[in-house]
Parts: C-alpha cells; structure tokens; sequence
C-alpha cells in the first residue's frame, strides 16, 4: 500500500514536472504538494478564458485557501480548441467554462472575479452586462455595477414573470410579487425590470458546479415526497427527470440547462447543433471535482480514507445514506481513530475532526422546523433529524429526493442580512394554499422554486446542492449570503437552534474542508 | 315474498348493524391545537399530542401524516388500548391528521420524562428505482385499489401512497389493462366538529383524481387507458388502507384497473 502510495506521487510529482515546462497556461497551475499559497497563485495560472488553446489534463489541481482542489476529466487529456465548453458561442465572448472554472471546484467564487476584474479589467466577458452586471443598464466599466459579482460571486437570474411551464406556456401564478426595494435598480428598470415589455424578476444567485453530474442527475426512487407525486418526465426524451440540476429547477435535464445557459449566459441566440450540445454534455458528466489534498490532513485517500475525485468518479450515484449501515461521509470514517506517527500529530488530530464532523453530521440531531418542503409533507413541523435528513445522498450530500427546500436561505425572517439585494414582498392569492411556515404575505430576497411553478408553498425554496469541492468555491448558498464555512455552519447553527458546541463547529468545517 | 320472511330479513338485517355497530369503535374528532413533545429518542421520535375541548390529552403520533405546531389541526381517531406511557396521552389508533391553514400558539414541551416514539421503518417502502420489481401473478381480474388524503388535500403522502400507486402501476403493466379509471371523492356533506363545519368543495375530488392521474401517467400508464371521473358525498369505507375510519374514507380517489 505505501508503496503504491509513493508510486502515485511519483506519478503526480512528475506530472507537476512536466507541467511546469510549459508556459503561462492553467497547466502551470498544478501545486507542487506543500504549495498551498493561494495568494500567490497568479490569475493566469487560475483563470481559464474562453477560446484560448489549452490542454485539458486528466487531472488539473489547484490550491485552496486550505488544500488542493482536483478536477478529474475520466476519459483523460484532451486539446480545448473548438470544444464547444471552452469556446465563446453567443455574442458576449463568454464561453461555459468562463464561469465554470475548474480552481473554483467547477464554479466561480468571488475571489476569482476579483482577480479577473483586477488583472484583466472589465471588459472580460466574465463581466458581460446581461448577468454579470448587477443590471445591464448600469454604466458597464464602473466596479459599483458589477458589486454583487465581484463581492459575492452572484450572477443575475432573470425569471420571466408570470412564469412559464416546460412547454413555454404562461403559468397562472398563485400569487403577486411586489418590490420592495433593490439596491441593484434592474426590477425596477424600464427595459429590465417586472414592468418592462417582457417582465422579469431579477434575482442573483451563485453558479452551481458543473461536476460531479452523475449523482445531479440520479435517481434514487421515483417519487418525490415533497412535490407528492412521481418524478417529473422530460417531454422531450420522455423519461423520468432528477429535479436537482438547478437552484429554481428551471430546468430538469443536461440539455435544457446547456441551451438555457447558451441563451442567457453566453448570449447565443438560434440553436445549437445537437453534436454541439452533445459534446457539452459529454464533457460535463464526465467531469468530477473534490478536495484531494488539505494542508492539515495531507492526502484524502490515505490512512484508509476514500476522499478526492477518483474515488467519486468510481462511486455509484443516487445512493441513500443509512446512519446505521452505511452513512454519508463514511469516506472519512477510519481516521476516527487515526493512527499515531510521532511526527504527525497534528494531522491525527484533524483527521480525527474530520471523522468527528462526520459523526456530527449524520448523528447530532436536531429540530428541523418552519421548513417548507421538508416540514409540511407528513414528517411534522418540527421533525428530529441530523444534516443528513435532508443531504443524503452518499458521496455527494445532494437530497435523493428532488431537493427543493426553503431553508430559509433567501426568505424573511431567517435569511442573513442582504441589503444590497432585491427584496420581494410575495402575496398569496384568495384560494392558493400559503407557504405552510410563513404565511400569505412573505417577504424574500429570491422566491427561489416558486418562480417555476407560481406556487405559494414553494416560496424560497431552493435545490440542495453537491457539497464535494466546496472549500473552493466561496461564498456559499444560493445568494453567497455567508462568506466562510464558518459562516454557512453558524447560520444552520442559528436557524435550527442546534447549540453546536465550538469543538462541533469546528470539526463539522474541517469536515466540509476535505469534500 | 311472505310478509313473514320480510321480518325475519329485517330482524336479522338489524341485528347485523347493530352488531357492526357495537363491533365499530368510535371515532373520536376535533379540532385542536396541536403539541410537540420533544421526546429526544432519535431521528422522528418526538411525541404528537392533540387535547380535545374537554382539555383530554391525546397521543396521535401514530398517524401517516404529523402534525405541525402553530397550526389548527383536524384530529380523527379511535381508542387504542395502547397504554399512555410513550406520550403522555391517551392513544389514538388509527388516527389521521389534517393540518389546517388557520395558526394557533406553537407549542413544544418538553420531554418530561416520556420515552416517546423511537422512528421505526415502515413495514413496506418504495424500493430504489434500480431494483427490478416483480410483476404480480395472474389471474387478472378487475381490481380496485384506495387512496385516502387528508381534509381538504389533494397531497399524496409519502410512505403511503407510493406503495398504491406503485401496486396500481404492477397490475397494470402486468394485465395489460385496457382500462384504468380514476374516481376521485370529496366529503362534500357537511361534518359538523364541535359547532364548526367541514365541508369538502367538489372540485377537490376533481383535484384528487387528477393527481392520482397524473403519478399513474408519470410511471408509465398510458394516458389513452386512464379515464377520470369525480362525485361528491361518497360512501364511507371500512378498509384497511382507509385505517378503518369511515368519515376519512370518504376522502379518497378509487382506481379500478380492468384487464
């Protein structure tokens, strides 16, 4: 076994060697084992801009502000010319992986716009006006009109309102949406805003991960207990759809998501060619993305652990965690009891957190309350359960079931402080049924799900997300609404009423550290 | 027939609902306020404690679908033998919830002591979709299956109606019906609780057959074989899947599948 281990950082050492020879390409990216300095990491080594010839690894790393994020491309090294991910399509210059960049986990965090914006000004495509302004009609060259980016990573959403089905028709909603205030002027806007020719809600949201797609689009079992029906079919293919590729579930496959963000993202007007947006899909699902180094625990697949991305990529999908046989993070579990070298002590000592973190998370229970989606199905408001209730899904800590819920996230009075974004006053219509927690009036900074499906009860819910290669992509939730880790555990620790002790938190961010 | 005859048939028609009628518990119903005990024993355990105008505590943890606090719930029951030590309340069971919009105190109390309701696995769940299933043996005959939904929803609730549906769909594929109707039901009569009136609107048996409809398309029925229809004031059930609660059973959609 330590053998093999040597062999592969002979391999990865040469690797890095290798890549090293070449010129200023995210190539050069790859951190040599103790280079964990993010801050001198150059934003040409990060940064991959659109249309540029590079070579795509098997394996690409790089640094986090705690370890080594590793993206995996499975089918191995390929040449990005002219792959449809990396080549600008629409008419802003932008191209899928302008926001989608592998040193942010396959996402964008906000410290990479800062370093585009610093480095390479604002007229990278990153900062194209339709969504990476806070609205397109503000002075473009101007910081102030591209703040929510660069401070929180937050990409702007416009949602047609009324909102329109799968199909295209006009959804009649259950409810009205008032503005109640927005720093960011775009509801308000004549050409942009709720009253202009084609009315839309503007809201602004990070970027999900484009990896690890296999278990986004798995299916555990076919019915989804918070909507009370089966899985929703495709139209199109005809077969049953996961419900957890997008935050509002806008839409529900591959290739209704890499068309709606050709439109909106790259500003590609007419259609693709389906060898196109195969292709697109081809390089997204085989993609996997995780932590593989952290500077406290060292390698994540030694000492008997199973964590970086080839052991997600071998992992089969759609799995539902059991805190008895089998519980999630359970790739953790053997350094519960780490073994003892004398020279690495404070390394038994984080692994031992991280296998502490993950006995929190699936163990420490807590009243989970006020929780549409979860708390209004049948299970009781409030309802025992640990993190795991709801981010089940081994190896990924997605919710096998569709997973639309409002944490409380972006609605009042539980959603941090956000006075830089929209705020929305949501009024039930006579008939409709009310978000089951908070009522018919509802006040909310994203009305999340409900701007799919009009609904009152899906006010403010958003889709869980895949947790692995998370300490690379800050800030988190959907409206980058906590800054750290820390931040993200403090606020469950708050809405819940968990009474984390300190030693709790910690261990539960050294574990969300090595995902 | 002799006049005779008609009273022995009578008679014994009387003595048989009499019996039915001393053999059926009584259903015990209000509205209420409803209590969680946080009885900390592991995930979902907490107790659910309804108390009746008369300020009787009640245990209705045991119903499919929970209560939830700040929030008026309809409480429809029986007796258990089941003694009061889980909860704190005596127990009702079967016993069905339905939680209504109109808010009231939230309440959680504590513990005190009382083991609560340890979660335990239902007897049958839902199989991961990558397990094969098994299609039910002939003969095929028309059969019909129950669906039972709380006051004033048209919810399929999970860890029940997963299973019907999944039963229906089986059953379906495996006799080649030609025809799967849907028959959805509201309590459209009034039930009077405690001075106030419950009355389900028509349309929501429209609504009901609809969503039962619309999962046995999702899983493969074919929509030409599906037919819907919908009434109101329907006849009470005693079955099994209704929890034997007759004014519940009022509130179900029948599907009739038909080699």
């Amino acid at each position: 076994m330590a053998k093999r281990r040597a062999c592969s950082w002979v391999k990865v050492l040469a690797v890095c060697c290798l890549w090293g020879c070449a010129t200023n390409s995210p190539r050069d990216a790859v951190p040599a084992p103790r280079a964990l300095a993010p801050a001198e990491a150059k934003i040409s080594d990060r940064y991959w801009r659109a249309g540029a010839a590079y070579s795509f690894p098997e394996r690409l790393s790089y640094p986090t502000d705690t370890g080594v994020i590793t993206t995996l491309h499975t089918p191995g090294a390929f040449e990005t010319t002219g792959h449809p991910f990396f080549t600008p399509l629409g008419e802003n210059g932008r191209a899928c992986i302008t926001c989608h960049q592998p040193a942010d986990g396959m996402s964008l965090s906000a410290r990479t716009a800062q370093e585009v914006w610093d480095k390479l000004g604002p007229t990278d495509p990153l900062f194209a006006a339709g969504d990476g302004s806070n609205c397109p009609s503000l002075p473009q060259r101007e910081r102030a009109s591209h703040s929510l980016l660069l401070e929180r990573g937050l990409f702007r959403i416009a949602r047609p309102w009324p909102p329109r089905d799968h199909e295209g028709q006009p959804i009649e909603p259950e409810l009205d949406i008032e503005l109640v205030s927005d720093p960011t002027g775009c509801n308000a806007d004549l050409m942009f805003g709720m009253s202009s020719p084609t009315p839309a809600i503007s809201v602004f949201r990070r970027p999900r991960p484009v990896a690890n797609l296999k278990f986004a689009t798995s299916m555990g079992f076919s019915f989804d207990p918070k909507d009370g029906l089966p899985l929703e079919i495709d139209r199109e293919s005809g077969v049953p759809t996961s419900g957890n590729l997008l935050a509002d579930d806008r839409e529900r496959t591959l290739l209704g998501q890499a068309r709606d963000a050709l439109l909106t993202h790259t500003d590609h007007h007419g259609a693709l060619p389906s060898a196109e947006l195969q292709r697109i899909i081809a390089f997204e699902s085989q993609i996997y993305t995780a932590v593989s180094r952290h500077v406290q625990a060292g390698a994540l697949d030694d000492g008997g652990a199973s964590g970086g991305p080839d052991a997600l990529a071998r992992a089969p999908a759609g799995k539902l965690q059991s805190t008895k046989s089998h519980p999630i993070w359970g790739e953790f579990s053997a350094w519960a009891a780490a073994p003892s070298t004398s020279d690495a002590d404070p390394q038994r000592a984080f692994r031992e957190s991280v296998a502490r973190g993950a006995a929190i998370f699936t163990g420490r229970q807590f009243l989970v309350s006020d929780s549409a989606g979860i708390t209004d199905v049948g299970f009781g408001n409030p309802v025992r359960n640990s993190c795991a209730f709801c981010h089940n899904m081994l190896h990924v800590g997605m919710d096998v079931a569709p997973g639309q819920v409002d944490l409380g996230t972006t609605n009042l009075p539980h959603a941090n402080p956000l006075p830089e974004l929209p705020l929305f006053r949501l009024t039930c219509r006579p008939g409709a049924r009310a978000h089951p927690h908070l009522g018919r009036v509802v006040l909310t900074h994203d009305p999340g799900y409900a701007l799919t499906t009009g609904k009152c009860i899906d006010i403010g819910k958003i889709t869980a997300q895949s947790l692995r290669g998370i300490a690379a992509r800050p800030p988190y939730f959907v409206n980058g609404s906590a800054s750290t880790l820390a931040e993200v555990i403090a606020f469950y620790d708050k809405r819940y009423e968990m009474k984390l002790s300190d030693q709790e938190k910690l261990d539960l961010q050294h574990l969300l550290e090595v995902l | 027939m002799s006049l005779v005859r008609c009273a022995v048939v009578l008679l014994l028609m009387a003595a048989a609902h009499t019996a039915v009628a001393q053999s059926r518990p009584e259903l015990h119903t209000f509205i209420t306020c409803p209590i969680y005990r946080d009885t900390d024993a592991g995930r979902k355990s907490g107790c659910w404690l309804a108390e009746d105008p008369q300020g009787v505590r009640y245990d209705v943890t045991l119903g499919p679908v929970k209560p939830q606090v700040g929030h008026l719930a309809l409480i429809e029951g029986v007796f258990s033998s089941e003694p009061n030590s889980a909860c704190g309340g005596r127990v009702l069971e079967p016993v069905r919830v339905a939680v209504l919009e109109e808010s009231c105190e939230r309440r959680i109390i504590p513990a005190d002591n009382y083991p609560g309701r340890p979660f335990k696995s239902p007897p049958e769940m839902l199989a991961p979709s990558d397990q094969p299933r098994s299609l039910p043996p002939p003969p095929y005959t028309e059969k019909s299956f129950s669906i039972y939904f709380e006051y004033e929803r048209d919810f399929l609730v999970y860890q029940y109606a997963e299973l019907i549906l999944e039963k229906i769909v089986l059953y379906a594929k495996a006799s080649q019906a030609k025809r799967v109707q849907v028959e959805g039901f509201a309590a459209t009569e009034p039930l009077v609780v405690h001075g106030r009136t419950l009355r389900e609107p028509l349309t929501l048996a429209k609504a009901r057959a609809e969503m039962v409809a619309e999962a046995l398309r999702r899983l493969g029925v074919p929509d030409a074989s599906i037919s819907l229809t919908w009434h109101g004031a329907p006849r009470k059930t005693l079955d099994l899947e209704g929890g034997k609660l007759p004014e519940p059973s009022k509130r179900r959609v029948v599907v009739t599948v038909t080699p």
